[in-house]
């Protein structure tokens, strides 16, 4: 990594000097606004995706419950990006910057281990604690956004108090959580739950790097989840065949989960969505204020077990007190580092770490620097083409076939509060999809 | 892009100090999964 303090004067003699150019005050407020609502947008929708993992509850493997999930991820990365910029816009993201294949793979390859080891934690502990402890991933986020990609560093104290006392905030929480878990599973489970959900946060975590790397460059987000999504399934699919002995035994369980399949494919879809969202939060606001603002996922995904699930029911007093505390206290942490917004000192440094980036990999400074204001270096109009048409028609068709085959899982739902639940990610959705729409055109 | 960049876009990444952080944390997520498991 590098001291840039040290390397300051020496870095900016080699950039151009249009490369550190401070960004039109008004624009950056606006890509700041527009990462913030991003981050809120994608906590309502990552929330919802967790849901389907109550199947494991069913008696359904975690590997074949997580296998599902990427399948429905892989169908909605390749298809969404499509729909919305259409494939060339790929292929030109991918002749400036080449290198980006590996970290996306990278990056889908740590979501994939990441989303097993939730599957296995909701087993053990339940959704309601399982997921406040992997979130814990924003912390790890910050230090590598402060170490890795200066963010921070030119900000005020305010700032700085902001965003680690934010991240204090959200540890306490975490921790009154983890000590609500061993009060309601048995204490293996609880040891095995909570380490399981720790460690896929430590996953997520430092999945930020490839992301932020990525948009420091200047891949589109859309661009970037289409080569992410690869590495996800190859993992996810060596995994599965793995842990279930083999590929026929592996074959076995899908055919025999065939009725269910589609709600596990629609929460990888709804996860892509969310995570769409995430990455553009990232991209605007970085990562130490776009992922804790994701991160209140957390308290959609208490709501859906809660209300959608009745998880929790006949819990003393004292448990639920805990389970809701900490949550709360999580949440207003995330709240506190979203509030410490980014200001022009703090985002010259950005440019300056996108700068290096470009340098290190040789990428057109042109390419980099348009990205950051969220234009595009050359504009163009988006066609799309057949094949565009048949990855979202072969998506489309797919999610059918198995939605006529499925049946409602046996597990008691309350249905009033999962619409009402659906209602808000629409709301979230068209709001959102909007603003970015006016703001970056998807870029 | 030059020929040459085009070329050598993989070595970059491999001397890349930050690649070998995800890396690292990837095959340790894989032993607590296999331990899990």
């Amino acid at each position: 990594m590098d001291s840039l303090t040290a390397r300051e004067p020496e870095l900016a003699a080699r950039l151009a000097p249009q490369a550190t150019l401070p960004l039109d005050a008004l624009r950056l407020r606006s890509l700041q606004a527009i990462g913030i609502l991003c981050g809120l947008a994608a906590g309502v929708w990552l929330g919802a995706a967790e849901a389907p993992t109550k199947l494991v509850t069913l008696g359904l493997s975690p590997v074949v419950v997580s296998l599902a999930m990427v399948v429905g991820v892989f169908l909605a990365r390749w298809s969404l990006p499509a729909l919305l910029q259409g494939t060339s816009h790929v292929g030109a993201d991918l002749r400036q910057a080449p290198h980006l294949i590996v970290w996306a793979v990278l990056a889908g390859c740590l979501w994939a281990v990441a989303n097993t080891l939730t599957i296995f934690a909701v087993r053990d502990v339940g959704l309601s604690i399982a997921f406040p402890l992997w979130n814990s991933n924003s912390l790890l986020g910050i230090l590598w956004g402060i170490v890795l990609f200066s963010e921070l560093r030119g900000a005020d104290w305010r700032r700085w108090f902001g965003v680690l006392g934010g991240a204090l905030l959200m540890f306490a929480g975490a921790t009154a959580l983890a000590i609500a878990s061993s009060a309601q599973a048995a204490p293996r489970d609880a040891v095995r739950g909570v380490i399981a959900a720790l460690t896929a946060g430590v996953l997520w975590g430092t999945m930020y790097i490839p992301y932020r790397k990525a948009y420091l460059t200047g891949m589109s987000p859309l661009s970037f989840i289409t080569f992410f999504t690869v590495g996800e399934l190859v993992m996810m699919s060596a995994i599965a065949v793995t842990f279930s002995g083999g590929v026929t035994p592996l074959w076995r369980e899908l055919a025999g989960a065939r009725e269910v399949l589609f709600w596990l494919l629609l929460g990888g879809f709804v996860w892509v969505i969310g995570d769409l969202f995430q990455q553009y939060a990232v991209k605007y606001a970085g990562i130490t204020r776009g992922i804790p603002l994701s991160n209140t996922n957390q308290l959609w995904g208490m709501l859906w077990g809660i209300l959608v699930f009745g998880e929790l029911r006949g819990g003393s007093e004292g448990l639920y007190l805990k389970v809701i505390g900490g949550s709360l206290v999580m949440a207003l942490g995330a709240c506190v580092i979203a509030l410490s917004s980014v200001r022009g000192s703090e985002h010259v440094r950005w440019q300056q770490a996108a700068a290096r980036e470009g340098e290190r990999y040789r990428v057109d400074p042109a390419y980099t620097r348009a990205s950051m204001a969220g234009r595009e270096m050359h504009a163009t109009t988006s066609r799309r083409t057949w094949l565009d048409w048949l990855l979202v028609g072969v998506a489309t068709a797919t999610l059918i076939g198995f939605a006529a085959v499925a049946r409602a899982p046996a597990i008691a739902v309350r249905w009033e509060w999962a619409a009402a639940l659906v209602l808000v990610m629409l709301i979230a959705l068209a709001s959102c999809g909007v603003a970015l729409w006016r703001t970056t055109r998807f870029n | 892009m030059t020929d040459d960049s085009q070329r050598r876009w993989y070595v970059r990444v491999l001397r890349d100090v930050q690649f070998w952080v995800p890396v690292v944390v990837l095959l340790g997520g894989l032993l607590v999964l296999r331990w899990i498991h």
